[in-house]
Order: structure tokens, then sequence, then C-alpha cells
């Protein structure tokens, strides 16, 4: 079956002073995938600036603002048409051993072909107390464990809008057990990567259409490397597997890679940002 | 007067035996490559010296060749001290050295090309992966990258040392943006200027030709499409420690010299900003570190970087010299594997020495290090400049404590190696008005581009001015010398 998504992000920037020169990156742009195309694109900005479409280090789209002018405020609009194939998590789960399973992900060669998404980073460093907070079962698969760590990560982390920001690390995240998409991922991706399992931060939008959480705003997942499987999308935040819901835009090892908004802004004081995002489903 | 002053200059040389002199041997006679310029000088009073020295050095200010040198936060700017007493190094040895820098710099290459591609050394088990995974300046941004002609360290600079046992042996590979080449061209101008005739008696290679080299190397590097490659310098800026340099290398090169504020990105393509328009760059001979240059990948708060010079560089648009990510064989723990490497993609031996060094992230070798400590140096495998190195030997008590907890701590940070004898060379000190000992290194500069290799016959003698100090790196207090490397 197949899905029509109409996806809008908005944005405006306002500054105390007036601005001399600015570079905007947004990374906002749902990628073509297996499951997914993207057929319509639609920008406009406030300042009438070219947009550019370029690539971040890691190749996903962007789009890129440069301004000359001077200006105090910037409001930015892009909308997204994109289709949306629907797959079932469950049918590509093939029956194998399960030692030839943790063997897989034991070998040299399968840690360095996936250093990039085993290492810690920053925001996905556990605490030395916490480097056990889920340990996996090996008398299960590893597809098994990840659900388990999903709903895991999904009980222990209340959601909870205003307690965390952007640059929050884990240890106040597991001490106060609260948080956003952003965090739910963040633990996740730890605790996999912490039983040896490559996982990856995943940046996109969530059609909410049947009440999940990650609304207003872009939603966070992670993508995990099953061996004799292959990346499959954890929607720790909402217990849920990856769906049709799920439109990805970028993945990295965390959100540092996947920030939607990068800007370099010559200009003193302050300034004020507001996002917002908005999914529709034209079936 | 100080009657002191109008004896021959090496009239009261100590020469401590214990030491490997490279100029006299044990009884005092000047080793035959040295015996003329011995004569030379041996004519000349301390006085003479003295006031040839203090020409030599005003020039230096005269012309700004200036270095800056951190402390508590506070910048002071200082010439960086030279010796008029060159050094000398034969052919034959020369011949060792030359082969061995270009051996090490391929074989860096290809280990560089081979952890952003296939990473095969480490799935075959030459190089545990925890050296690139636990590196802070590996970039994950630049595997699959191809950069222009294979290359990612254009520039290398090796650090090399005699020992006592005659041998030449290298303490570290520079690979990110070395400094130090402008010294070696200023030594030799000012050196001619103040002793011109001493350079009739010797047949000496010029250290001139340095920067038409780099020209051709960074030029046959360009971005594919491009006929003629607009190159240029990008500084930090005014402030940065080897700004001198830098505009030293534009100037000799003939291309401009940049700040990131001169430049900007288009379509994925880099222009000058000009008062006649934009120009589009093709190659930028970059001496901005990794993480500053481009706010919008990297450090987000960088003034010195231009947004959007990595995917510009990415897209084959623009070629960075040394490539970005070129850092992660820079560390010190990979040095420690250098043989290996170059047996791995050269399969051939070493033609320069490494130093036995123990790694403190296997257990073994850390039980070593720290039950030897006194026999060894400690380095901090990340820093540069010779900042957080302990001699053990050097240390009190306490501070071996503090230095073995500091390595329990995080052991993976530490290598250790025993303590080298360097060489020394008779270098003048100011305070005693004579010459004594000093301990000398020599880092030479090593060029690749696409089919074509260069090294500097010359290259930078530092001397530890410190009796008995080791460290010869300018922002310790050291000093230089020119290096003559002869002509067969």
């Amino acid at each position: 079956m197949s899905f029509e998504y109409s996806v809008t992000y908005n944005t405006e920037n306002d500054y105390e002073n007036p601005v001399e020169n600015a570079s905007w990156q947004f990374l906002i742009v749902p990628e073509n995938n297996d499951t997914q195309e993207l057929v319509g694109i639609e920008i406009e900005n406030s300042l009438g600036a070219k947009n550019e479409f370029s690539q971040n280090g890691y190749g996903f789209q962007t789009i890129r603002i440069n301004t000359q002018e001077q200006f105090q405020k910037l409001n930015f609009r892009a909308t997204f048409i994109l289709k949306k194939t629907s797959l079932n998590p469950f049918g590509q789960v093939p029956i194998f051993n399960i030692l030839d399973n943790y063997e897989l992900a034991q070998s040299l060669d399968f840690k360095v072909d996936f250093e990039q998404f085993l290492g810690q980073t920053k925001f996905t460093t556990l605490p030395q107390d916490s480097k056990n907070l889920f340990v996996f079962d090996t008398t299960l698969s590893i597809f098994d464990n990840l659900q388990k760590l999903n709903n895991w990560v999904y009980f222990y982390i209340h959601f909870n809008t205003g307690v965390t920001h952007v640059n929050t690390l884990l240890e106040e995240i597991i001490n106060n057990r609260a948080g956003v998409c952003q965090d739910f991922t963040h633990l996740f991706c730890a605790l996999a990567r912490a039983n040896n399992i490559p996982a990856r931060y995943v940046s996109g939008y969530l059609h909410q259409g049947n009440g999940y959480f990650g609304d207003a705003q872009m939603h966070a997942w992670a993508e995990v490397y099953v061996p004799q499987i292959g990346w499959m999308g954890f929607d720790p935040t909402n217990n849920i597997l990856v769906d049709d819901n799920h439109l990805k835009v970028a993945h990295g090892k965390d959100f540092k890679d996947c920030s939607p908004l990068k800007g370099v802004v010559y200009s003193q004081g302050d300034n004020k940002t507001v996002h917002s995002v908005e999914v529709q489903a034209q079936q | 007067m100080n009657q002191d002053l109008k004896k021959p200059i090496f009239s009261s040389y100590i020469n401590n035996t214990n030491l490997f002199d490279e100029v006299f041997d044990p009884n005092g006679i000047a080793k035959n490559v040295y015996q003329k310029l011995f004569e030379l000088y041996g004519n000349h009073s301390i006085q003479d010296y003295v006031q040839l020295n203090n020409k030599a050095k005003s020039s230096f200010f005269n012309q700004g060749i200036t270095f800056q040198v951190y402390e508590n936060k506070e910048t002071q700017e200082k010439i960086f001290p030279f010796d008029l007493f060159p050094r000398i190094i034969d052919e034959d040895e020369w011949e060792i050295i030359e082969k061995g820098s270009i051996q090490r710099s391929k074989a860096l290459n290809l280990f560089l090309w081979d952890v952003y591609h296939d990473k095969k050394i480490i799935k075959d088990g030459v190089v545990p992966l925890d050296l690139i995974s636990s590196s802070a300046n590996y970039l994950h941004q630049m595997i699959g990258v191809d950069p222009p002609g294979g290359i990612y360290n254009h520039i290398s600079g090796t650090d090399i040392i005699k020992h006592s046992d005659g041998n030449y042996y290298v303490l570290e590979d520079n690979i990110r943006c070395p400094s130090g080449v402008s010294y070696v061209i200023c030594n030799r101008t000012a050196l001619k200027r103040a002793l011109f005739g001493v350079f009739n008696h010797y047949k000496t290679h010029s250290v001139t030709n340095y920067a038409e080299n780099l020209l051709e190397i960074l030029e046959s590097v360009k971005p594919k499409g491009v006929d003629v490659p607009n190159c240029v310098v990008l500084t930090p800026g005014m402030y940065n420690s080897a700004f001198y340099e830098h505009s030293y290398l534009a100037k000799a090169m003939g291309v401009e010299l940049v700040e990131g504020r001169d430049l900007f990105v288009e379509n994925d393509f880099v222009y000058m900003k000009t008062i006649s328009g934009p120009i589009k760059v093709d190659v930028i001979y970059r001496r901005v570190d990794d993480q500053y240059l481009d706010p919008l990948e990297f450090k987000p708060d960088s003034a010195l970087g231009v947004p959007g010079l990595f995917t510009a560089y990415k897209k084959g648009n623009v070629c960075l010299a040394n490539a970005p990510g070129t850092g992660v064989a820079d560390d010190k723990a990979i040095y420690t594997y250098m043989p290996e490497i170059i047996k791995y993609y050269l399969d051939e031996s070493p033609i320069l020495n490494n130093v036995h060094t123990y790694h403190c992230s296997r257990p073994d070798e850390l039980k070593y290090v720290l039950e030897h400590i006194q026999e060894l140096v400690i380095k901090p495998v990340d820093e540069a400049g010779g900042y957080g190195i302990s001699i053990g030997n050097r240390l009190t008590k306490e501070e071996i404590k503090v230095v073995q907890e500091e390595i329990k701590q995080s052991p993976r940070k530490y290598i250790a190696q025993p303590i080298m004898s360097l060489s020394v060379h008779p270098t003048y000190i100011d305070d005693t008005e004579s010459f004594e000992q000093r301990h000398v290194d020599l880092r030479t500069f090593t060029l690749l581009g696409d089919k074509k290799e260069f090294v500097l016959k010359g290259g930078l003698s530092r001397v530890a001015l410190k009796r008995g100090n080791l460290i010869v790196n300018s922002s310790q207090g050291g000093g230089s010398k020119d290096t003559w490397v002869l002509k067969k």
C-alpha cells in the first residue's frame, strides 16, 4: 500500500540586532530510500535569498541560505510531498540460529565495519554506574532483545517536554527519567551499543494521526543493525517499530550529526527561534 | 672589557664525552666534515661572534620573523633564537634521512586511505581498532572520500634525532599542519648575510626551492576539470603563532594569503572575495585545524573557517592540503605501529628507526611503565608542541606519584619511550658567553603530490637552549640552527 504525505517545516528567527551576513543549513529534506520517494519540494524564505541545495558531511541533502544584506528577521518555510510505501517490519525477519547471530556481531570485521555506530559520543556516553542498565539475554535473538530494549526505554523515561534541552546528556536523563524523543533515542542507542549492536540516531517526521508522541516538532528514532537482517528502525518514544508513519530525513552518530538547523550568524545580542512541523496524510 | 671575549671561539668549549657530539670527536678534534668550518670560525674571537650574532638577531626582529608562546592565557611575541654555527649533514647520511622520510610519508598516506576506506589493516589485525575508534582526530565525514590525487598528507614534518649510537631515529610524524619551514629558509638567509664567506668552502644544497616545489605539489592535486588551479594559503590570522610562516609561504609561492572571512561557498564551489568580484579557489593550503575549517560541519562557533567548505571539498570542487582527518595518523600511539604500517603497505623495512615505545593501553606494558618511570619519557598521545611531557629521571618522588596516577586514570592517553640521548652540537650561549654542548633534533619537510614527491634538502635543527634539556620545541624555549645538506 502506498500513502502520500505533505510535510511542512516552518521556522521564524528574530534577532535583537541587525545581522550583517549569515549562513544557515537546514537538514530537513526527507531522503529517498526503499520506502519513501520525494516527489515535490516548495521552499520560500522571507529574505528572498537563494535556496541552495547541498549536502552535509554524511551525504544527506541540505538546504543552505547565505545572506549578504542586513536583516533582523528570517522566516523560512519548506513543504515536501512524499510517497511512502508500507512495510511490514516482521515480514523480513528470517529464521536463524541465535548463536550465529551473536557470533557475527562479535567478529572483528563486523566491529570494524560498524565502528562509526558502535562507539560512544558525547550524547551517547553512559555514566559509569549505568553501563549495565540493560543487558541482552543471549538466549533470545538480538532482534527480540532490541524489542525488549525499546519497551524498556519507553517505560523508563516519561515523555515530558521542557525538562531537557538539546544539549542534555544521558546522566541527567537517566537520573530524572524524563525527556523527549531525542533523549529516548540517545538512551536507546547507547544501550544497544553497550551490547555491541550498531545503532544510529535518525531524525525525521512523524505522522501522528494515531496519537503518537513527537508531534509538532521533528521526531527522532533509532536504526539498529541486526546481523543477518540489516538496518531496522525502532521508535522508543512510542514503543513501536518504525512504520509508514515515520518519514526519515537523516541519520548520524547522535543528535549533533542530525541537527535540523545550523547557522553561522554574524551579529551580537539575543535571538529567538521558533520551529513548527505539520505532517498530513493525503491518501 | 672581558679579556675572555678576545679568545678564539672554541677555546673554552667543554667536550663532555658521555654525549654524542656531532662536531668534535672524544679527543676534541673536529670531525672531517666540520674541519674547514672549525678553521673558519676558529679564527674569530667570541667578541666578533657576538657582534655578528646581534646583527643576525636584529635582522629577524626587523623582518618580523617571530612566533607567539601561549602561557597562562597570555601570549608573548618572541624571535626564534638562532645560532650562527651551522649543522652539517653529509650526503650519505642525508640519503638515509631523505629516503626514510619519503617512505614514512608514503606509508602514512596509504594508511590514511585505508582507514577511510576498506580498513584492511585493522581487519587483518595489524593495527588495533581502538586506535581509530578512540581517536578524536578520526573524522567519520571522511569515510569514502577520495581526495584529489589520492593524497592526504601533502606536507609532512618528520622529527628525527641522532642517538648516541650514531643512528637516526624518528620521534614523531607531524602531518596536521607542520610548521617551521620558514625558519629553515630565514636561517639560511641570516647566515648568508652574516658569514657569506663560509659558503664558499662547502657545496651546500639550496633551501629556497621549497616554495616552488610546494606550489607544484598543490597544483598537482587540483580538482578534476580545472586547467590552471588558483591556490591560496588559508591562515587563522595574525594572532596565530605561525602567522609569519603563512604570509611568507603565500608570498614566496606568489599566491593569495586569505582568512576564512575572505572566502565563501556558493553551489559547493569556493570563491575568494576580491575588489574585482569573486574568484574561484581550487586548492587551499590550509593552516587552520580540522575542527575550525567549517562551522556548519565542525565546531559551530569557529570564526576561522568557511561555512560550506567541507561539502565543497567532499564533492571534489576544491582540494584541501593537508586533507581533513589526517590527524588520526599523527597520533603518537599510531607512531608506535609505524614499522608494521610500512611493512604492511610497502612491504619494506623501515629505513629510519622508530624509538621503542610502550603503550600504556596494554596491561603488561602499563605495568612496566609504572615500575620504570624513572627510565622513561611519558608523552600524552594527543598533544603537540612538547606540552605534557614528563621525563622520568627529572621527576621528584611526588611528581612520579602524580604521573603514575594520571597514567592509571587514562592509560590510552599515554605512551612511554626510553630516554633517548640526543646528539649535541656546539651552540653559543648568551649567559656564559661561550659555546656549549646542546641537544639538537631535526625536522624534515616532505611533500607528496600526484606522482611527485620532494624532501627539502635541509631542515629545521632545533636546539634545546637550557643545559641538559631534551625538549627542543620552540614553544618550550628552543632555538635553531641553519642545516646544511652537502652535495655529492
